[in-house]
């Protein structure tokens, strides 16, 4: 069954490190986007079997009022009312927040939030260039709490420029003592073009080296692990049963449709994407047009390298007869070396006819991972 | 056409002093080329002259010019400045029977300007000193004029003023150059003898052959026979440079052009080979050229080694086109298959380099410049080495003799004792100061090659706040304290990383060596040691860490195409480095061996 993904371009203000496609936009351009996006989502009707997954993801789609965000959520729940999916997640941004939108949330049928908070430390959502503070960060906790969300996921950013170890171990305290049922904590990428690579470029910050970044991932994990969640994929950790449905599809290279200025799709095979730019999405889909702008359909033998690229960043890997089954090709035939010299350097494991990363191999993921594709 | 209405010059001066400029105007001037092909130093065509701003290959162009209701043929070779080119000054002397050496009103007279001058008077050409940049604020021109008369023996009287930039002083320039330079000699009726000095390959036409015609004259359809490679060929095209390729129906006496002979093969053209006719043949061949002897040598091998033959037919290629450079192929135990090549300086040497890469799509590592050592053993015999592996074991060397060249700096009096330091630490000897004017001295020096060639210049610019400039001659070879200095990499030793050191800079220069070499090359999944080393004695050590982190945190949806296309472009720029043992190196890496003395 295919996953859904709904994009919403919007955010209040741009974060220093973020160069996905999201800013700020006028009030009614928004409330035309949403219009269009209603447009696109009749088009998914057709898929009847509906979706396993539905994620509204950004940007920030809590920045949207709650005259937009109950428009919305009424959308969603047209297309997938007769046959919800098994979850359905949001993104929420702390800053965004309040008991009116959470109850729509609710209401919408809305069970996973993901909120993104990336630091506690006062001088880290500063660097970050967030737009709320630690406490309103816990008070965003609080409220999904209480209106009954039982499945949250707190995004958490560490390496940091500037960021102590210690710093960060106290980040992960504040995180368990809240308990959330699942956690992403992604070391930072300093993105080019984006305004803390001209930081660090000009010398204004230092960037984090990588043997702290490295301490930092394996803090990470000891902690988590100790408090009984599981380190599922390279920068997510869940309580059992809490690990984020959709985006193990993605993971399994499974089919998804994505909705939205610049949303990627993936189905039979053929990966394509939106327009990026709001404008011109408007555009296409109010004219009655489709807004697709890149289009790509991979020969089989890179469609397999590219499923062993992604089952690695999971735990689990992939068995040698799953990837068999999903792409006609056998493992060893096609990186036979490769991984024999991977198992030698300790980043490879294959046991049990099952290929996975090792500990140590999650943090160097890429050197595995280049000699595939 | 008569011969004597035929003039034959080339343009040489010293680095920057407005060589290609000049020529820019004489063309603008006869209205060689149109308006709109023109662009500023027309005749540096080639991307890498472009971008550096500097003449790399001398250029010949032919214009028409009208005096006094008489029609004339000019024409004009452009030569390089810089020192590391002088052979293409060389052999273009050898086509014209006059030549404008040009002085920068500013600079003055300077290293090269009194060495090219030189070459210009050993081939007795006639010289027609050219003041140029009399537009600037700065310009001195009683001064340098004084100079060139102190150095060169220059009439101030003959010495034309001009701009190269506003056209001044043209017209005049133009008189001069029919009055006073002589009409080419040579025997009109004669049997045909044409000078080879210069040839470039031609996908579709094979060879093109630069030629100067001395006797006789050269049309298509005729046979010709290269008098030293023996070989005969049809000629399908003659023609000139305007400046690009012009056929015509002859080149008589005289005249400088080219040919066209469905020449497929390089080796059957020599640069410096006489061409004739088959059937008239020339009683006695041109005298030609003397190869120039590299200066310094490096190793080039391809990153794939699947790149062995198409950088070989590149270096042919190349090799015919710029005949100063030399190669041959060797096998490092470290780089597999390569070439050993000769040039005759570090700019040569990044521009033959530069040009490889370019024209041939082969992706190049090249190993630290070394010179040519000569080794005496035990039993007395003389080895040249120019590869530091070469070196025997220090049990099995009598004597280590090295490069000396006879230095010739022209500065302002004032650096004086600074460029005299920088001389002494590099373990020159004094010879002597001469006085260009009061304010202006030339400083001789012998100094060792291998101090000169790295970043002499460097420092000598520095010094002077960019006022100094040199020229150098070999002298000969002469004993010293010298070793091999070898690395070691992850316990493997890299001969390609070898140099040749005095032994009293031997320490210093291993642990800044293994110093540098820690940044250059990048982290490896396992640690990667680093070693200098005398023989078996370890001097120094330096340890790269593992690596640790090399992951996108964030991969969802739209990412993975991005992904992909990252990992891909990581692929790409692995193949860019050459993998030793288990490690690999980035060209960097090789280079570091370069790293200057302070
Ligand atoms: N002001 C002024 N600048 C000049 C004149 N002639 C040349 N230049 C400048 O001097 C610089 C060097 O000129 P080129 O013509 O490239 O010198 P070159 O002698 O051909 O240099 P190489 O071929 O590299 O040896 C350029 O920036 C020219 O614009 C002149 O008469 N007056
Ligand atoms: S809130 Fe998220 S999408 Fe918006 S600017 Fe910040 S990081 Fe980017
Ligand atoms: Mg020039």
């Amino acid at each position: 069954m295919t996953s859904l993904y709904i994009h919403i371009p919007y955010c209040v203000k741009k974060c220093s490190y973020c160069d996905f496609n999201s800013g700020p936009h006028p009030r009614a351009l928004m409330d035309r986007y949403i219009q269009a996006l209603g447009k696109e989502l009749e088009g998914t009707r057709a898929i009847s079997e509906g979706f396993q997954t539905v994620y509204i993801g950004g940007g920030t789609p809590t920045a949207l009022d709650e005259a937009q965000l109950e428009r919305l959520l009424t959308l969603v729940k047209d297309v997938t009312g007769t046959n919800p999916p098994r979850e359905y997640t949001i993104e929420a941004n702390p800053g965004t927040l309040n008991p009116e939108k959470v109850r729509l949330m609710k209401v919408g049928g809305i069970d996973r939030v993901s909120l993104g908070v990336q630091s506690f430390s006062e001088g880290g959502l500063e660097i970050l260039g967030r737009i709320h503070s630690p406490l309103e960060a816990e008070e965003g906790f609080y409220v999904l709490r209480d209106a009954g969300f039982s499945n949250i996921n707190l995004d958490l950013i560490f390496g940091w420029p500037g960021q102590t170890l210690e710093e960060w171990g106290q980040d992960l305290q504040k995180v368990l003592r809240l308990g959330p049922e699942h956690v992403s904590a992604y070391c930072l990428t300093i993105e080019r073009g984006t305004p803390i690579s001209m930081d660090v470029r000009t010398g204004r910050l230092t960037g984090s080296d990588e043997d702290l970044q490295h301490k930092m991932f394996k803090k990470a994990h000891a902690s988590f692990t100790r408090a009984g969640y599981k380190h599922y994929e390279i920068s997510n950790f869940a309580l059992k049963g809490r690990e984020c449905l959709h985006n193990i599809n993605y993971w399994n290279n499974g089919p998804y449709l994505g909705l939205g200025a610049g949303a990627f799709s993936y189905v039979d095979g053929r990966r394509y994407s939106n327009v990026k730019d709001v404008q011109k999405y408007i555009e296409k889909i109010t004219s009655g047009r489709r807004a697709v702008s890149f289009t790509e359909t991979l020969p089989s033998r890179r469609r397999a390298a590219e499923t062993l690229v992604m089952a690695l960043r999971m735990h689990s890997g992939i068995a040698e007869g799953e990837f068999h089954r999903r792409t006609g090709y056998s493992l060893t035939e096609l990186y036979g070396p490769s991984i024999e010299k991977f198992q030698h350097l300790g980043l490879l494991s294959l046991t049990g006819g099952r290929l996975r990363l090792t500990q140590k191999g999650l943090f160097l993921a890429n050197q595995v991972m280049v000699e595939f594709v | 056409m008569y011969t004597d209405r035929i003039r034959n010059f080339c343009i040489i001066a010293h680095i920057d002093h407005g060589k290609s400029t000049l020529a820019d105007r004489l063309l603008e001037s006869t209205q060689t080329v149109s308006s709109r092909e023109f662009r500023e130093q027309v005749l540096d065509d080639m991307d890498l002259e472009r971008e550096r701003g500097i003449t790399i290959k001398a250029s010949a162009v032919t214009m028409n010019y009208k005096k006094d209701g008489k029609d004339y043929v000019l024409n004009l070779i452009d030569t390089p400045g810089h020192v590391d080119f002088s052979y293409e000054v060389f052999r273009s002397l050898a086509a014209c029977e006059g030549a404008l050496l040009l002085v920068d009103a500013a600079q003055g007279v300077e290293a090269q300007t009194v060495a090219n001058a030189y070459l210009a008077i050993e081939k007795h050409l006639e010289i027609i000193p050219v003041l140029n940049k009399i537009d600037l604020q700065q310009a001195r021109p009683v001064e340098v004029i004084e100079e060139m008369e102190k150095t060169l023996g220059m009439l101030p009287r003959d010495v034309i003023k001009v701009s190269a930039k506003s056209g001044l002083g043209v017209d005049e320039l133009f008189k001069a150059i029919i009055e006073r330079l002589p009409p080419p000699k040579g025997n009109s009726q004669g049997a045909l003898r044409g000078l080879i000095f210069d040839s470039v390959y031609d996908d579709y036409r094979g060879v093109v052959v630069y030629l100067r015609v001395f006797d006789g004259s050269l049309r298509a359809g005729d046979r010709i026979y290269m008098m030293k490679t023996q070989m005969s060929f049809e000629v399908t095209e003659v023609g000139v440079f305007k400046p690009k390729m012009s056929p015509v129906e002859a080149l008589h006496t005289g005249e400088v052009g080219y040919l066209v002979a469905s020449i497929k093969s390089i080796h059957d053209v020599e640069i410096g080979d006489t061409v004739t006719h088959d059937k008239n043949r020339a009683g006695v061949a041109l005298p030609g050229y003397q190869r120039p002897l590299p200066m310094v040598y490096c190793g080039l091998y391809p990153t794939a080694d699947t790149d062995l033959v198409p950088l070989r037919m590149a270096l042919e290629k190349l090799s015919l086109n710029d005949s100063s450079f030399t190669f041959e192929p060797e096998r490092s135990p470290a780089l597999g298959f390569g070439f050993r090549c000769g040039f005759l300086g570090l700019l040569h040497m990044e521009v033959v380099q530069e040009r490889l890469e370019r024209e041939s799509n082969v992706n190049i590592i090249q190993t630290a410049p070394s010179v040519t050592y000569e080794i005496v053993n035990k039993k007395g015999e003389v080895n040249k080495i120019d590869n530091p592996d070469h070196v025997p074991m220090e049990g099995d060397i009598e004597e280590f003799r090295e490069p000396i060249v006879a230095m010739k700096i022209v500065l302002p009096s004032e650096y004086i004792g600074t460029v005299m330091q920088i001389c002494e630490e590099r373990r020159g000897k004094y010879i002597s100061t001469e006085y260009l004017s009061e304010k202006r001295v030339i400083l001789n020096y012998e100094l060792p090659l291998a101090e000169v060639i790295f970043d002499f210049y460097d420092k000598l610019k520095s010094a002077t706040r960019g006022y100094g400039t040199m020229d150098y001659t070999f002298l000969g070879y002469r004993p010293a304290d010298l070793v091999r200095l070898d690395i070691l990499v992850g316990g493997k030793k890299v001969d390609a990383l070898s140099s040749i050191v005095h032994k009293d800079q031997a320490y210093y220069k291993g642990k800044k060596l293994a110093k540098k070499l820690r940044e250059e090359i990048p982290r490896h999944l396992f640690e990667v040691v680093i070693q200098a080393a005398i023989g078996s004695r370890i001097i120094a050590r330096e340890a790269i860490r593992p690596m640790r982190k090399d992951v996108t945190a964030k991969c969802y949806g739209g990412d993975i195409t991005r992904k992909r296309k990252l990992l891909e472009k990581q692929k790409e720029g692995k193949k860019r480095l050459k993998v030793v043992g288990s490690v690999e190196i980035p060209q960097e890496a090789f280079l570091s061996v370069l790293t200057p003395h302070e």
